[in-house]
């Protein structure tokens, strides 16, 4: 069972707004979501190793410095800057 | 009631490699913002983290010098929180599989401060908080982190400020961090509650969250002890929160917001394999690394017959440490070599930070050579002595400053010349001798050092004077 309050709370740890009206079926499809989850959590799958389920291990980087990108560039996506800096606006 | 602190230590350290932990942009500090991003650190969808070896390789020796187990399979995790300093909304860190656990840092008192992991992770960028306003930097963003978790062992202040500084040296001197605490490369986090002495139980703790400096966490503890016994003894509860330390007022005051979305929601990175080490590895870089100070201090004190004192000096600082080895070799008598760096040498230096910079104008080999000079019996100790202050002024060295004409000291029938001229230039202090003044035959013995230019042997010199008095 999903409660409003508990679908309240991630609205909020997403930063997220849900009006009350809302409210009834976000519940519902979240309790959707979760039972899915438990579709696949009743699969048997003793054989799987779940830590590693690509096979893959060990993808590494060397550590050799390749130069960044523009300062422009780096920008150019923001909604606003300042200073060279992303500006975020003060809210409300 | 008396009451006793409990702490427990989160220590974050920027890990000193060329590029950062998911992307090839520097790590160098400062710079212009925002040129040191590309679309990985900066968090545009649709780029993907790919991990550098050297923060596996330097997290991996972190943990082998606290003693911790490295785990053979260990991953990458999201921490979820939304904030400014983190394009992405979540953190690449290590939950439940971090590479290191279960080691410890021993205090000089032998106890041991339990470390119950490491992990390596990403830091948050830069945020200029401007009339409401905030303006973003993730030059810092993306940069290797370790953190290190200790066990809630501190008992004092002091035992926490030796467990930060013996971090600091122990990373320092392996060479995987600066530990700059006033340019953040090293912050830490301290959880502290308190209970009666005697009690088993902890208490509620809070978190005093980014401190960077010692001082400060020394009164932010101090400060923070004070408050919750107070709280405690008037019928207050301490409340489990995270606060701040303002060092002008020096208080804490809580934080209250960050503090709600305590929920990180933790899952693995999907975009990120299993980091597998295995024990061959693990050897190859156990043997890579350098002596640690505390056996280093065993050796000197076993094999140099240095004074536990001293050697503690000479192993505090790698720098140091390496120096008095290079001056050593090939010497009969490493003590000297370690009198003339904690004398002469370390006059020239001022403050602990110039120790381990050890920027000094004699080279070890040129050290080594002198203390050749006076093995060999070429040169007596005062004429070393007044050699070095000339080189550590001058840069030169032994050679360029004494010639062999200056060496293999003076014969016999010169030292009792120089007595008998001593005596005859110096009436004044033969009468304060023979009235019983022995000091006084402290003079003559300079004005035979200063005669012989510094070659006579003082001791031999003061015993002839005696005995031509007497
Ligand atoms: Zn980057």
């Amino acid at each position: 069972m999903v409660t409003h309050e508990e679908v309240q709370k991630l609205a909020i740890l997403a930063k997220l707004f849900v009006a009350d009206e809302e409210l009834d079926k976000l519940t519902k499809d979240m309790e959707e979501i979760i039972s899915f989850a438990d579709t696949i959590n009743n699969a048997s799958v003793e054989e799987t190793n779940f830590d590693n389920i690509n096979g893959l291990s060990n993808v590494f980087r060397e550590d050799v410095v390749i130069p960044s990108f523009s300062r422009e560039d780096i920008l150019k996506n923001a909604p606003d800057n300042d200073e060279g800096c992303f500006l975020v606006k003060k809210r409300g | 009631m008396k009451y006793e602190l409990v702490a427990g230590f989160e220590t974050h350290i920027e890990l000193a490699t060329n590029t950062k932990i998911f992307c090839s942009c520097t790590t160098e500090f400062g710079g212009e913002p925002n040129t040191h991003c590309c679309p990985v650190c900066i968090g545009l969808p649709g780029t993907l983290p790919k991990l550098n070896k050297k923060v596996v390789e330097y997290a991996i020796k972190a943990g082998l010098a606290t003693n911790c187990e490295i785990a053979e399979i260990s991953k990458m995790d999201r921490k979820n929180y939304c904030y400014p300093d983190l394009p992405k909304a979540y953190q690449i860190s290590q939950y439940d599989m971090p590479l290191c656990q279960n080691g410890y840092v021993e205090l000089s008192s032998g106890k041991k401060i339990r470390l119950n992991r490491i992990h390596i992770e990403e830091d948050a960028g830069k945020l200029i908080h401007r009339k409401g306003d905030t303006l973003v930097d993730y030059n810092r963003g993306g940069v290797p982190l370790i953190e290190i978790v200790s066990e809630p062992d501190i008992r004092s202040v002091d035992e926490a400020k030796e467990y930060v500084e013996k971090l600091q040296l122990i990373m320092r001197y392996i060479g995987i961090s600066d530990c700059k605490m006033q340019e953040g490369s090293m912050r830490c986090d301290v959880n502290i509650s308190v209970r009666p002495v005697g009690s088993e139980v902890y208490g509620t703790r809070t978190e005093i969250k980014n401190m960077n400096s010692i001082t400060f966490i020394a009164k932010a503890m101090e400060y923070e002890f004070e408050r919750q016994v107070d709280l405690i003894e008037s019928g207050g509860k301490v409340i489990q929160e995270t606060l701040r330390y303002d060092d002008v007022t020096n208080t804490t005051s809580s934080m209250r917001g960050k503090e709600d979305a305590h929920d990180y929601r933790y899952f693995r990175e999907p975009d990120l394999v299993t980091i597998n080490v295995p024990k061959e590895q693990v050897e190859k870089i156990k043997k890579s690394l350098p002596e640690f100070p505390t056996q280093k201090l065993k050796r000197y004190v076993e094999e140099y017959d240095i004074p536990n004192t001293d050697a503690q000096l000479l192993t505090k600082y790698r720098k140091i440490a390496e120096y008095f080895e290079e001056a050593i070799d090939g010497i009969k008598t490493p003590k000297t070599a370690s009198n003339f760096i904690i004398g002469q040498i370390f006059r020239k230096l001022e403050n602990e930070a110039e120790k381990e910079e050890f920027n000094i104008k004699v080279s070890a080999k040129s050290l080594n050579e002198l203390i050749k000079l006076l093995d060999s019996g070429k040169i007596k100790m005062n004429l070393a002595k007044s050699t070095l202050d000339k080189m550590l002024e001058t840069g030169k060295n032994v050679y360029e400053l004494i010639s062999e004409s200056d060496m293999g000291g003076i014969d016999d029938n010169t030292l009792l010349e120089l007595c008998n001229q001593a005596i005859q230039q110096n009436p004044n202090a033969v009468n304060d001798f023979k009235n019983g003044k022995v000091k006084a035959v402290k003079a003559m013995v300079g004005f035979v050092m200063k005669n012989s230019r510094g070659k006579a042997d003082a001791v031999l010199a003061e015993q002839k004077l005696i005995e031509l008095m007497q």
